[in-house]
């Protein structure tokens, strides 16, 4: 049995699974740096300086197929291959967390076609790619923040047809997206757009914020660092860069709402001001909960117990 | 005539098909056809010019096929034109002809320059959103952000069309023809453009509903002081609320005046057919 | 806590990945060759190719074993194999005159110019399984393939055109004489544009005939199907009547300048399904004394696939855009696209669902309130 078959049977954490499988007939694959081919990153870079160069405009690109599904962060993946050189440190999360499955592949993926480090503490890292959250300490400018974007087109919600979409997003003609929220606040009483609310990025454009939660959302305005928005699927690729206004859709009146829970803190760092997860229990009195970005909360766990053992002392 | 207009339409001039003019030498009233034999192109309008003056009615009328919708589709931007101007007192103070403005810039004039009011209520509002939330369409397009203020200028604009408060949240779907009609006009008002354009504005209603809507469109127009063109086969709507009208057939105006003079006395054969008909 | 435990999630992959290797690779029957695969799973194979936009036989065959058999999974392989390799050069626009048949019907004509070669084909045979037990079914196939060596000289051999005169296996299309006799609506461009490449841009309505072409040719099967079969029957769909000008199976020599001498040299041969699909007229504003034609290309044998294709692409054309139609096939007939999105519903979605918790909760909360304000 040849070498690749028998890596693929006994598994190898660092080998990319990306060759077709084994029989001899086939040469090796010599994959290169970042997997894409050169071109293909040229042509991502270009379409990610228009949209750093236009803030909030969704820059159709030729988006490749890639070892991961459409839909499970390939437009994000893209992107990271596209800018990853060799000095970068990666950080990859889904939900917030390092260890979630997918996050796991992906990393995978960038490390073993690159070679360079990972770090699950941004203040290691400079190129973080996310899927649904953006991590709770604070980014700065040596930090890319890549969100994986289901479905890029915020007035989705209110138009069909492709071709008055676009008509829309050129003409600045956000008026139906205005009435959807009215709408939703007249039969509601409160705006129930959950995740993914959608922002005026430097009073041009509106943007779906992938779905990050609401409580990211402040995050993203003139913040420190560049904030790239990848949908591998629709062929998109947008960007908040830094020092650029990003407001959400809200009246003068009303609000804008993040996710709050009176009384809820984290189990595991007592924290009451990170976004919180409920862990559900069969029974559901004694579910509990816990920090989504599982990184800051270990450190803020050990930070925490190391000051009390320094108390006994 | 005076220089007082809200908006003027200079020649205005639409063919279906190759817009070729020798179209024009086999059609018209005259020629009792607006289709050419000739070119096979259809000339829906041609030669057409008037001025409204602001708080004045202007009727456009003849039957189905006589051009006059076309026009003013071509005035509101729904369809294009072969040739002509259209000038609106509040775009560059009249000197810019608007059929030159980059379609992006054509639809921003719908926003507060140009309001049309569509026979066909589904045209001119959404049907699977609330009678308030048409509103705040129009109004949230002009910038309007406070929720507040949003509902109170809705309210205050349905009741002014006499549509009932308790209604206001109701999709406008779940409306009868009249009721639409009156949130139509509710939305077209909403920040008071300086023209408003009217197509067949009570045709398809009950006498008895579409009787109430002339009144509140007359009263309307009284009361705001907005420039109208009101489109209709049906002179009894032109003599309820216009001063002035033209008459168009096959693609042309065929005669022009004072509404009141026009009925009491028209030249035109073919205004006579629609004033006797109109009578009978 | 499930799939995303706070620490093994790279263990537990690994030990799925494990599972899925020694499943498929240590079971208990012997290897599958890909030249099995090539040979005895042909459409599958063709399929995959057709989908992932790749003509390579044994790497399709490949894919198609480690996808398990899936062919969208595979296509995606093939896909994302593809994305690794930089491009090249470009071969010269192929002729599809150049096609040497192997399959051609013409069901407009009893008697077309040129034969009517049903070819390799299932079309006219009893679809009845074969039930007996393996080893029957073997020996039975060990003793037919003795018979034939022995016995039968003159059995037909479709991959060998060397017997045929050329006019037989490069006949003139139908379309060729229905525009001698004045028959069809002419929209020949001359203006020649290049053709939209949607492996670099993204296809978005409204679009080129090309982007449309080409977006079907490596649609997903099924879905296409679907897609001709809903405007035909669907909620939005009409009948209309589609006659089939040609159904071809062939193949193409695939030409490039040399890039020292500028020659033109063949440098491989692919197997594609071509179909003209001939449409009635009947439009008001349509040229209703001729009929129209739309085209269908794709890699390998995939009839249904041509088929589909050529009649959505002159559906689309009468459409004119006034329906969704286009948009339904640049955007929603790619398997890739459709079933990673489908997938993805898989991932852990907790913070959204938190999110959209913390609202329920609100909206109740409003709701309450209102009611309280009411009874007060």
């Amino acid at each position: 049995m040849n070498t690749p078959l028998l890596q693929e049977i006994l598994g190898n954490a660092s080998r990319t699974d990306t060759n077709l499988d084994g029989s001899s007939s086939f040469k090796a694959q010599t994959l290169n740096f970042g997997l894409l081919d050169e071109y293909s990153k040229r042509e991502i870079r270009r379409a990610i300086l228009t949209a750093v160069a236009v803030p909030g405009y969704q820059v159709p690109f030729g988006s490749r197929e890639m070892p991961v599904a459409r839909g499970w962060g390939s437009g994000g993946l893209q992107i990271s291959l596209a800018i990853v050189g060799p000095d970068d440190v990666v950080k990859v999360i889904d939900q917030g967390d390092d260890e979630g499955v997918n996050a796991v592949n992906l990393r995978r993926l960038i490390v073993s076609s690159t070679g360079i480090p990972e770090s699950t503490t941004p203040e290691d890292s400079t190129l973080i790619q996310t899927r649904h959250r953006i991590p709770e300490d604070p980014l700065d400018a040596r930090h890319t923040l890549v969100l994986q974007v289901p479905v890029p087109e915020p007035l989705r919600g209110v138009e069909r047809d492709m071709r008055e979409l676009a008509r829309m997003h050129a003409e600045a003609d956000y008026a139906r997206m205005w009435v959807s929220l009215y709408e939703d606040k007249v039969r509601n009483g409160v705006i129930t757009r959950t995740t993914g609310y959608p922002c005026l990025v430097n009073s041009r454009y509106v943007i779906a914020t992938t779905p990050i939660p609401r409580w990211d959302i402040p995050r993203l305005h003139q913040s420190e660092f560049l904030s790239l928005f990848g949908a591998g699927r629709e062929k998109r690729i947008y960007a908040v860069p830094p020092h650029t206004d990003v407001e959400p859709l809200t009246f003068e009146d009303v609000p804008f709402e993040v996710e709050k829970t009176p009384g809820a803190k984290c189990r595991n760092c007592a924290s009451n001001n990170t976004f919180l997860v409920e862990v559900l229990a069969t029974d559901v009195r004694q579910s509990y909960w816990v920090c989504s970005d599982s990184d800051w909360c270990r450190r803020h766990r050990e930070l925490s117990d190391s000051s009390s053992q320094g108390l006994m002392t | 005539m005076s220089t007082n207009w809200a908006l003027k339409i200079e020649s205005l001039g639409k063919i279906h098909g190759i817009p070729d003019l020798r179209s024009l030498e086999d059609t018209g009233p005259e020629k009792g056809t607006a289709k050419s034999a000739l070119t096979g192109s259809i000339v829906a309008a041609w030669d057409v010019s008037f001025e409204v003056a602001p708080g004045e009615a202007l009727g456009v009328i003849g039957e189905s096929g006589s051009g006059k919708s076309t026009v003013m589709r071509c005035i509101a931007g729904d369809q294009g034109s072969t040739t002509g101007a259209v000038r609106l007192r509040t775009v560059h103070d009249g000197h810019m002809n608007v059929l030159d403005l980059d379609p992006s810039s054509r639809r921003h004039l719908r926003v507060a320059d140009l309001s049309v009011v569509y026979q066909d209520p589904a045209e001119g509002l959404r049907l699977n959103v609330t009678a308030g939330g048409n509103i705040a369409e129009a109004l949230t397009a002009a910038g309007w952000r406070h929720f507040g203020r949003i509902r109170d200028r809705a309210a205050e604009l349905l009741d002014r069309t006499e549509v009932p408060l308790s209604r206001m949240d109701d999709l406008v779907g779940t409306f009868s023809g009249g009721m639409r009609q009156r949130v139509q006009l509710a939305k077209a008002l909403a920040n008071e453009p300086p023209v408003i354009l009217l197509d067949e504005p009570t045709t398809g209603l009950d006498a008895s509903i579409a009787a109430g809507v002339l009144d509140l469109i007359r009263n309307l127009l009284e009361e705001t002081g907005v420039a109208a063109v009101v489109v209709s086969h049906d002179f009894a709507v032109i003599e309820m609320l216009t001063t002035r009208c033209v008459v168009m057939n096959h693609g042309r105006i065929v005669e022009s005046g004072l509404t009141d003079r026009l009925l009491e006395d028209p030249h035109h054969p073919y205004s006579q057919k629609l004033v006797g008909a109109a009578r009978a | 806590m499930g799939y995303a435990a706070a620490r093994g999630g790279l263990q537990a992959i690994e030990a799925a990945e494990k599972l899925v290797a020694r499943e498929r690779i240590l079971g208990q029957s012997s290897w599958l060759d890909t030249d099995q695969i090539i040979e005895k799973l042909r459409l599958a194979v063709d399929r995959v190719m057709s989908e992932g936009g790749l003509w390579d036989e044994q790497l399709a065959a490949s894919a198609l074993r480690q996808a398990e058999g899936d062919p969208i999974e595979a296509a995606h392989l093939l896909r994302s194999y593809r994305s690794t390799l930089p491009r090249i050069a470009y071969s010269t626009p192929i002729d599809a005159d150049d096609m040497v048949v192997l399959r051609r019907i013409v069901p407009a004509f009893r008697n077309p110019p040129g034969p009517q070669l049903l070819g390799r084909t299932t079309d006219y045979t009893g679809r009845l399984l074969h039930t007996e037990d393996d080893d029957t079914q073997r020996t039975n196939a060990e003793k037919m393939a003795a018979y034939i060596q022995e016995n039968v000289t003159n059995f037909p051999d479709n991959d060998d055109d060397k017997n045929h005169d050329r006019s037989s296996r490069s006949p003139r299309r139908l379309l060729e004489l229905l525009r001698d006799l004045d028959s069809v609506v002419d929209r020949r461009r001359s203006d020649d544009p290049e053709p939209f490449d949607i492996t670099r841009h993204p296809a978005r309505p409204p679009a080129s005939r090309s982007a449309r072409l080409a977006t079907m040719a490596r649609a997903e099967t099924g879905a296409l199907v679907n897609v001709w079969y809903r405007n035909i029957l669907g909620p939005d769909g009409y009948l209309h009547e589609i006659t089939l000008g040609e159904v071809r199976h062939g193949r193409l020599p695939v030409r490039m300048l040399h890039p020292l001498t500028g020659d033109e040299i063949t440098v491989s041969f692919v197997r594609v399904t071509e179909v003209e699909a001939i449409e009635d007229l009947n439009g008001i504003d349509e040229d209703r004394g001729r009929f129209d034609v739309g085209y269908g290309l794709c890699f390998g044998h995939n009839e249904k696939k041509a088929i589909a294709m050529a009649n959505l692409d002159i559906a689309c054309e009468r459409d004119q855009g006034r329906s969704f139609l286009e948009q339904s096939i640049l955007l929603t007939t790619d398997g890739l696209d459709a079933s990673g999105f489908l997938e993805h519903l898989k991932l852990p979605h907790y913070v959204t669902f938190r999110s959209m918790m913390e609202r329920k909760v609100a909206i109740r909360q409003h709701q309450e309130a209102s009611k309280n304000l009411e009874s007060k």
